[in-house]
C-alpha cells in the first residue's frame, strides 16, 4: 500500500522504543542487556552531563507531558527553585491513570518498569531531587506488587538508593498505593493524598515547584512522560524531536478502545492520522459498521464526529484546530449504533461520582448534569433542558479549584453542540409547548 | 415534585456504631508494626503512611469499622479524625462488611459500549442481588465500578481490589462464579500488546501463566 504522507512519517516501519519487542524486558537482567540504566550511568559518570544540561536536553527534545495537559516537560523541570541544601525537594510520578478510556500507563509499568524507574532517577538528577514518589492507583494492586519486586532488585544492584553507581547522587524511590479516587490524578490532589490527607486539590498558585508536597518544591510528571527521559539521554533530544509531529514530538502510547476489531495499546509516533489509527492500526471498525464519533484522549476531551476527522492527526495543534485535545491519547471509538445521550449519561455519572465536593459549582453541578442528562435519556426531558445544561456548564467552567469541573462540563457542552439533534429527538413531546417548568426538589 | 430529579445527597455515618471487632483481636502483630514503621520512614511525616496502614488493616480485618481506623491512627501516631477522613475519602476502603468476594464490574464508558451493563445485569440476575448488595450467604458483593484502566479488554471486572478479569462474557462469568465459590481466585492475567502479537508472536512475559489477547469487543445490548 502506498504510504500517505503524514506527520508520523513512515509509521508502518516504526521501531518501538518505549515498549521495544524484547521478551521479558520487565526483568532487570534483560533490561540491563538492552541498554538498561545506560542513560543513568552516562548522566552520573560522564563529565558531559550536569543537571542543567540534562534539563536542556529534555527541552531540546520538545517532550510534552503525556498526563493530559501536554505541558513542555523540560520547561516544567526548570521551574524548580535553586537548590537549597536545607530544603528537601520531591518528584512525583503520576501513575494514577483513572481518566476513562486511558490504560497505557498500566501496560507500560507491566512491560517496562525499569524504564519508568530510570526516567524518575534522571529527572531527579536533573532537578537535584533525593526522593521520588511513584503514585499508582490502588486498583492496580497486581502491578504495584510487580513494580515493588522490580524496584527491590534495582535497589540491590545499586541503581536506586545511596551513591548510585559510585557517584555522589543518592535518590530513593517510594511506591505509594492509592485507594480508588479519580481526583488523585490531579497533581495537587495527588500531593494531598501522599501527605496522608483527604485528597482535596489545592488552589494554584502557589504551584508545586514553589510549594508542593509537605510544602517543599515538587515536580509532577506522568509515567509515560518520565519513561521518555532515558531515551532522550541515550539518543539525544534532537533524535526525539524528529519523531512524529514537530510541535508535539516523540513516541506515544495510543490506547484504543471501543468498537474496533483490534483494541489495545499501540506505540507509534505522535501525529498519526486518526483514520490510520482506526482503519489500520486498530484493524478497522467492528462488524464493518460506520464510525459515528470518537474521543481522542480520555473522557474529558471533546468528542469528534466522524465528519470532523478528515486529515486530523494526533497532536495538540491538529486536534485543537479540529475542536478537541490530545489529552491522554486514550481513544474511544464509537460506531453508528451508539446512543450518544445514554453514553453521555454514563460520563456525567462518572464525574458526579468522582467530584471531591470542595467547590460548590463542581459538587452541585456534576449532580445536576447527571440528573438532567438522565431525564433526557429516559425521554422525560424538555427542549429547554439543553439550554439549562449549557448554562450549567458555563457556571462550572473555570470557577473551581481544579480542572475536574471543566473536565465534567466539556463532554456535556461539546456532545450537545455536536449531536444536538439526537438530544432533541429524545426530548418529551407531550409537554407544554416551548418546554415545561423545571420542578425542583 | 418530579420523582426523577434526585438531589445529590450524602449519607451520614452512624455516630456511635457498635464495635464489631472484639478488643482481644483488635491489634497488630509485631511484624505488622514493623512493616508500618518501615512505611512511616519513607515519608517526611508519619501521615504519609496512613494509606498503607489502612490497606494493611483492611487485608487483616476485611473492612474498616471505626475501631480499626482508630487502631491504625494510633499505630501511626496521627489523630483519629485524620485517619477517618482518609478512610472515608477513597472507594476502595470498605467502610462496611462486604461479601467474601467483591466483584467490581466496570460499566464506565468504554466498558458500557462493549457490554459492561450486560455483564453487570447478568451477574445481578445470577446472584439475585443488585449492585451495591451482598448475597445472603455472604459470598459475593456486586459493585458498579468506574473505569479501572483496562478499557482495551472491555468489558472487565476486578475481584476484591485484586485480580482483573478481562474480556468478559457470560460463560466466563459462570465459570468465574463457580471457581470463586470453591475458593479459587483466578491468577493474574497479562494482556498482550497487539504489536507484540505481530513482533513476538504473543505475549512478551514468560513468567505469567495466564495470558489473554485483545479481542473484538462484544456488542452491548443495553447502555444503562
Ligand atoms: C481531574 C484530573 C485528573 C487527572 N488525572 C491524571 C492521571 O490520572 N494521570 C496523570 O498522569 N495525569 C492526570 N492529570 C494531569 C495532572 O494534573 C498533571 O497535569 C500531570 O500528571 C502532569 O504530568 P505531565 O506534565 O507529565 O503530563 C489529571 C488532571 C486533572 C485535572
Ligand atoms: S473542581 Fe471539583 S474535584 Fe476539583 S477541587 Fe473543586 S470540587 Fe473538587
Ligand atoms: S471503561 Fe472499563 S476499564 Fe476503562
Amino acid at each position: 500500500m502506498e504510504a500517505k504522507k503524514t506527520k508520523a512519517g513512515d509509521w508502518r516501519s516504526y521501531q518501538r522504543v518505549l515498549l521495544p519487542p524484547v521478551k521479558d524486558l520487565h526483568k532487570l537482567d534483560v533490561y540491563e542487556n538492552n541498554e538498561g540504566y545506560k542513560a543513568l550511568r552516562e548522566v552520573l559518570t560522564t563529565a558531559k552531563w550536569d543537571p542543567t544540561s540534562v534539563t536542556n536536553e529534555v527541552k531540546k527534545s520538545g517532550l510534552k507531558g503525556r498526563g493530559g495537559a501536554g505541558f513542555p516537560t523540560g520547561l516544567k523541570w526548570s521551574f524548580m527553585p535553586p537548590v537549597d541544601p536545607n530544603i528537601p525537594r520531591f518528584l512525583c510520578c503520576n501513575g494514577d491513570e483513572s481518566e476513562p478510556g486511558t490504560f497505557k500507563d498500566r501496560q507500560l509499568m507491566e512491560y517496562n518498569p525499569h524504564l519508568v524507574f530510570e526516567g524518575m532517577l534522571i529527572a531527579s538528577y536533573a532537578m537535584s531531587i533525593k526522593t521520588g514518589y511513584l503514585y499508582i492507583r490502588g486498583e492496580f494492586a497486581d502491578w504495584i506488587t510487580l513494580m515493588e519486586e522490580e524496584l527491590e532488585k534495582a535497589y540491590a544492584k545499586g541503581y536506586v538508593g545511596k551513591n548510585i553507581m559510585g557517584s555522589d547522587f543518592s535518590c530513593d524511590i517510594v511506591i505509594h498505593k492509592g485507594a480508588g479516587a479519580y481526583i488523585c490524578g490531579e497533581e495537587s490532589s495527588l500531593m494531598s493524598s501522599l501527605e496522608g490527607q483527604r485528597a482535596y486539590p489545592r488552589v494554584k498558585p502557589p504551584f508545586p515547584a514553589q510549594k508542593g508536597v509537605w510544602g517543599y518544591p515538587t515536580t509532577i510528571n506522568n509515567v509515560e512522560t518520565l519513561a521518555c527521559a532515558p531515551l532522550i539521554i541515550n539518543k539525544g533530544g534532537e533524535w526525539f524531536s524528529k519523531i512524529g509531529a514537530p510541535s508535539h514530538p516523540g513516541p506515544v502510547l495510543y490506547g484504543i478502545s471501543g468498537h474496533v476489531n483490534r483494541p489495545g495499546v499501540f506505540e507509534y509516533p505522535t501525529g498519526m492520522l486518526i483514520t490510520d489509527l482506526i482503519d489500520e492500526v486498530a484493524g478497522g471498525m467492528r462488524g464493518g459498521k460506520k464510525l459515528k464519533a470518537l474521543i481522542p484522549g480520555g473522557s474529558s476531551t471533546p468528542i469528534l464526529r466522524a465528519d470532523m476527522i478528515e486529515g486530523v492527526t494526533m497532536d495538540a495543534d491538529s486536534l485543537r484546530d479540529a475542536g478537541s485535545m490530545m489529552g491522554t491519547s486514550g481513544m474511544l471509538i464509537m460506531d453508528e449504533d451508539v446512543d450518544i445521550v445514554s453514553w453521555l449519561r454514563r460520563i456525567t455519572h462518572f464525574y458526579h461520582h468522582e467530584t471531591c465536593g470542595q467547590c460548590t459549582p463542581c459538587r452541585e453541578g456534576t449532580g445536576w448534569l447527571e440528573n438532567i442528562v438522565t431525564r433526557l435519556d429516559e425521554g422525560n426531558g424538555q427542549l429547554r433542558d439543553l439550554d439549562i445544561l449549557l448554562d450549567l456548564c458555563t457556571q462550572m467552567e473555570g470557577r473551581t479549584v481544579c480542572a475536574l469541573a471543566d473536565a465534567a462540563a466539556w463532554p456535556v457542552r461539546y456532545t450537545i453542540d455536536r449531536f444536538r439533534s439526537e438530544f432533541e429527538a429524545k426530548c418529551s413531546t407531550d409537554s407544554v409547548p416551548g418546554g415545561g417548568v423545571l420542578e425542583t426538589a | 415534585m418530579g420523582d426523577f430529579i434526585k438531589h445529590p445527597f450524602v449519607d451520614m455515618p452512624d455516630r456511635n456504631p457498635e464495635q464489631v471487632i472484639p478488643n482481644d483481636s483488635l491489634m497488630f502483630t509485631s511484624e505488622e508494626k514493623t512493616q508500618i514503621q518501615t512505611w512511616i520512614s519513607r515519608y517526611p511525616t508519619a501521615d504519609g503512611a496512613v494509606m498503607r496502614g489502612l490497606w494493611l488493616a483492611q487485608e487483616k480485618f476485611g473492612f474498616l469499622p471505626p475501631e480499626v481506623i482508630k487502631l491504625v491512627a494510633e499505630e501511626i501516631g496521627i489523630p483519629y479524625a485524620n485517619a477517618y477522613g482518609v478512610a472515608t475519602f477513597y472507594t476502595q476502603y470498605f467502610k462496611e462488611k462486604k461479601g467474601k468476594h467483591v466483584l467490581d464490574i466496570c460499566t464506565c464508558f468504554s466498558c458500557q459500549l462493549c457490554g459492561g451493563y450486560d455483564m453487570l445485569h447478568y451477574v445481578e440476575e445470577k446472584l439475585g442481588v443488585h449492585s451495591g448488595e451482598t448475597t445472603e450467604d455472604g459470598m459475593f458483593t456486586i459493585q458498579e465500578a468506574e473505569c479501572l484502566g483496562a478499557c482495551g479488554s472491555a468489558p472487565m471486572l476486578q475481584i476484591t481490589n485484586g485480580v482483573f478479569v478481562h474480556n468478559l462474557n457470560k460463560d466466563k462469568i459462570d465459570a468465574l462464579l463457580d471457581a470463586l465459590r470453591e475458593g479459587n481466585v483466578p491468577a493474574f492475567t497479562s494482556v498482550t500488546l497487539p504489536q507484540d502479537e505481530d513482533d513476538l508472536g504473543g505475549n512478551r512475559r514468560t513468567d505469567v501463566t495466564s495470558v489473554e489477547s485483545y479481542i473484538v469487543p462484544p456488542v452491548s445490548e443495553t447502555l444503562s
